[in-house]
């Protein structure tokens, strides 16, 4: 066994932790798992490719890589433009179908059946579009750098690595130091108190929804950077963010970050010992043990 | 009271109907009519529809009919979020703080109604008020007391310094003792001008405290006058003794 | 020709009807319990593999081939996918109700990688051929056998139906709807809902593993893709244009739902230019997705059937007083 299973499942575990962090906070606060959320990954990815296509047919010059990276300066600047697009993209699906349900007053498991037939249509519509053949963002190959240890590691993945841990304590800081923050996690708590206190909870659930369909869009990005662009993506890996976020426990923003790279470290090294074929297995097994032992997670707080 | 009918008065429903299903109203019709400066306590027996009745004027609970008007403006249709800001504070009967959140968060969050500059002021006005929040403002509010859940709840409420404040049964699950602290709190609240409207259980400590108190039975007023005189009146324990009602209350009650 | 068309008409009948069965399982978790399952696929795919196994003659490249009856293996199908059901259940349903949710949809992921890599017994991605089907000795004459094949999932899905209908005016099926719409009375009444959800959630899932086995011995192989979330899809597309809550809406929707995916698979290979039919067939799921979400919008009683169903949005009112 090499060492090298550390980096792989640090970079696995990054990605699944951004998205988890989506996942904890969306249900936190609207209150029922949306198998919808992998599919905001997927479309995040798409997006920003089909715009850093469109930005590399208008000048060359933002196609050619940034040293030492794969990509030219299109990818950030698409990147910006999908968030904004997947933000756009959830508010839609909201409005035309999550937040009718809400205001009937539907059960949970309404929701819950509506994220399921969402998420079935934008990923076939994805497929519609695209095709699910691969795609990538640059053709570009990389050299993995020697890092010591026996870790070797792409400038992308370290980048990769780097934006995660950005990211992670924006949000937090975010969720705990600022009022929007103060007011989603009032929310995430006691919705009508949070009403009689002031909270506008409609807006606080646009903003939720729009912070975890941008966090999902980063996350979709690097999947597509380092591994390949697909219809699936999203989906693959909806299991392991579900399992991060429950592992976590739901509303923490740390746990799910932790959690994700719990089970990213534990897939490596199930792939290391086990084999890759049962890669996707390892998320399940992760979620039956925290159902079991410890069904609010490692910082949720108590049913 | 009659010197008080040409003032506007600072709460006023008229024909209020409410409900969770608009086929089942609880509330059926309330003409109620609050001068400013009272301290008007609302009783009934359990599933009168008292809890509603404050409930549907927070705007937590649907209306289905009638009007609410708050110091002459209608604030019917207004979302419950934005009452606070139109000077009617609310605090419900259980989970009235948010326990996840420490004090000082809970009052930030109530505070972020108010304009950026005053708000640090405000906070520090309601700590001078309530010493208790002030020992130790970062601890989370879910391990404070059952009384000093009641005073944060409060606290929270006053942050805008509302002319109308409404409770919920603030004295519920409390010991006698902290009962009869809350209730003085109130009173000292309501001796600074605040407009208060009080549903309580707790009927004998809540008409010594009163102004003025209605009876709510099925969803409507069935008695209303000054709290002394009720205090010996015989209705109150044919109400509560639930004589010709009985049958109607454990239906009500039942409800989940 | 004619002889054909009926012979294909039956063919045609025969798979709608492994979905009706299908259907009803789902129908007994969430029409009539509330348990939204996203592992159908699993769960069917569970049994078409145990009764495969247990009947296969012996093949010397995988382990088994027991050559047991039919019914043994139906029999078999029923059990285990009953019992899996019953763990996921027994683990989940006194949780939130969407942690039951997604972890049917761990299942289904973890059975489709166990069928894909557990290859001494699953076969991997070829599956398991040369599975004995009801009437083989009617083979040589396609009309017979496929009418002898229609009569008999035409008695399970009677059966089925009746069983179901029994069991839902049965005391227990009572207990059951007491529960759905009012648990904390049904709880004060001295019933525990969570035994009475996890039989609920065990028999439909002991149903869906027969549909799989009933499913596999007609069709004569199985393969892990015959077991992918679409299939999840479908069915539960069938129980919503039927009425979930009501049995036999769920049968007519599979027939309706397969009906129509048939027609326009059809159409698809027919009028669309083969460069461009994958395209077409993801089309054709991105309009079951939406529908489904239109008639959670528009219909949530489904489109034909009347039967009452956890759908209808109905806000609860929070503790009074």
């Amino acid at each position: 066994m090499t060492p090298q299973f550390v980096m792989d499942g640090l970079i696995a575990g990054a990605m699944i932790g951004l998205g988890a962090i989506g996942v904890t906070l969306t249900y936190s606060i609207l209150r029922f798992a949306n198998f919808a959320h992998g599919e905001l990954l997927s479309w995040g990815a798409y997006l920003a490719m089909a715009i850093s296509g469109t930005i590399g047919m208008v000048s060359t010059t933002l196609l050619k890589p940034i040293a030492p990276f794969s990509f030219g300066w299109s990818l950030p600047i698409a990147t910006v433009l999908a968030i904004l697009l997947t933000g756009l993209l959830a508010l839609a699906v909201d409005a035309l179908l999550f937040g009718r349900l809400r205001r009937r007053g539907s059960a949970v498991i309404i929701l819950v059946m509506a994220s399921f037939g969402a998420s079935l249509a934008l990923r076939s519509l994805l497929e519609f579009i695209f095709t699910s053949k691969p795609a990538y963002f640059t053709k570009a190959l990389q050299i993995a750098i020697k890092l010591g240890g026996g870790l070797r590691a792409t400038p992308d993945q370290l980048l990769s690595l780097g934006m995660t841990l950005i990211a992670v304590i924006a949000v937090h800081l975010l969720m705990t130091r600022t009022s929007i923050g103060r007011s989603m996690r009032a929310v995430s708590e006691n919705p009508a108190l949070a009403g009689i206190a002031g909270v506008d909870v409609r807006k606080m659930i646009r903003v939720v929804w729009f912070l975890g369909a941008a966090l999902a869009c980063i996350a979709g990005i690097m999947t597509g950077l380092l591994v390949q662009i697909r219809p699936y993506l999203g989906h693959d890996l909806l299991l392991p963010l579900f399992a991060a976020a429950i592992l976590g426990g739901i509303g923490s923003v740390p746990g799910a970050m932790l959690a994700g790279l719990i089970v990213g470290l534990s897939e490596a090294l199930a792939v290391q010992l086990v084999g890759a074929e049962w890669r996707a297995a390892v998320s399940f097994v992760i979620l039956v043990i925290v159902l079991l032992v410890r069904p609010r997670g490692l910082f949720g707080r108590a049913a | 009271m009659t010197g008080l009918v040409t003032t506007t008065p600072a709460l006023e429903t008229r024909a209020l109907v409410a409900g969770y299903e608009p086929d089942l109203p609880i509330v059926r019709g309330v003409d109620l009519s609050v001068a400013p400066g009272e301290l008007l306590v609302v009783l009934g027996p359990n599933g009168a529809g008292k809890s509603t009745f404050v409930k549907a004027i927070a705007g937590v609970a649907p209306i289905h009919g009638g009007s609410v008007t708050l110091a002459g403006r209608d604030i019917t249709d207004v979302p419950a979020h934005r009452k606070i800001t139109q000077g009617l504070a609310f605090v419900p009967q259980t989970e009235n703080i948010f326990a996840t959140l420490s004090i000082h968060e809970n009052l930030q969050l109530a505070a972020a109604v108010l304009p950026k500059p005053v708000r640090p002021d405000r906070i520090r006005a309601l700590y001078d008020r309530f010493p208790d929040l002030a020992i130790a403002p970062s601890r989370l509010a879910g391990a404070l007391s059952g009384g000093q859940r009641q005073m944060l709840a409060v606290a929270r409420a006053l942050i805008v310094d509302p002319p109308l404040i409404i409770l919920d049964e603030p004295s519920a699950g409390l010991s006698p003792k902290i009962v009869s602290e809350v209730f003085e709190m109130l009173q000292r609240i309501n001796a600074t001008g605040v407009t208060v409207i009080l549903v309580e259980q707790n009927v004998k400590a809540a008409l010594k405290i009163a102004s003025r108190a209605v009876i709510l039975v099925e969803g409507q007023i069935r008695h209303e006058g000054a709290a002394t005189a009720l205090l010996d009146d015989p209705i109150l324990a044919k109400l509560y003794l639930g004589t010709g009602h009985a049958r109607n209350h454990s239906r009500e009650a039942e409800l989940p | 020709m004619s002889l054909d068309l009926l012979a294909y008409g039956a063919f045609f009948l025969t798979m709608a009807l492994t979905y009706a069965i299908m259907c009803l399982g789902l129908n007994i978790q969430w029409g009539q319990t509330g348990l939204f399952n996203v592992g159908i696929a699993a769960f069917v795919a569970i049994g078409a593999y145990v009764s495969a196994v247990l009947t296969t003659p012996e093949t010397p490249d995988r382990l088994g081939g027991f050559d047991l009856p039919i019914a043994v293996g139906w029999l078999g199908a029923v059990l285990v996918a009953g019992l899996a059901a019953w763990l996921v259940g027994a683990l989940t349903i006194r949780l939130r109700s969407d942690y039951l949710a997604i972890a049917t949809f761990g299942v289904a992921v973890s059975v489709q990688l166990c069928v894909l890599n557990i290859q001494p017994l699953t076969g991997g991605a070829f599956g398991i051929g040369f599975i004995p089907r009801p009437f083989g000795g009617l083979a040589a004459s396609p009309l017979a056998f496929s009418l002898a094949n229609l009569a008999l999932t035409a008695v399970v899905v009677l059966g089925l139906y009746l069983a179901l209908e029994h069991l839902a005016k049965s005391p227990w099926g009572r207990v059951l709807r007491a529960i759905r719409e009012d648990e904390i009375a049904a709880q004060a009444l001295g019933k525990r809902p969570i035994r009475f959800r996890l039989q609920a959630f065990a028999i439909g899932g002991a149903i869906m593993g027969l549909a799989g086995a009933v499913q596999g011995h007609f069709i004569g192989f199985i393969a892990p893709d015959n077991y992918l979330p679409i299939l999840t899809f479908q069915v539960w597309a069938m129980l919503i244009v039927g009425g979930s809550g009501n049995n036999r809406g769920a049968i007519l929707g599979a027939i309706l739902v397969w009906g129509l995916w048939a027609l326009t698979a059809a159409a698809v290979s027919a009028f669309v230019p083969p460069e461009q039919q994958a395209r077409a067939s993801s089309f054709q799921i991105v309009a079951i997705g939406v529908g489904l979400c239109l008639i959670l919008l528009l219909r949530p009683r489904g489109i034909i059937g009347e039967g009452r169903s956890p759908i209808a949005g109905r806000i609860k009112p929070k503790s009074e007083e």
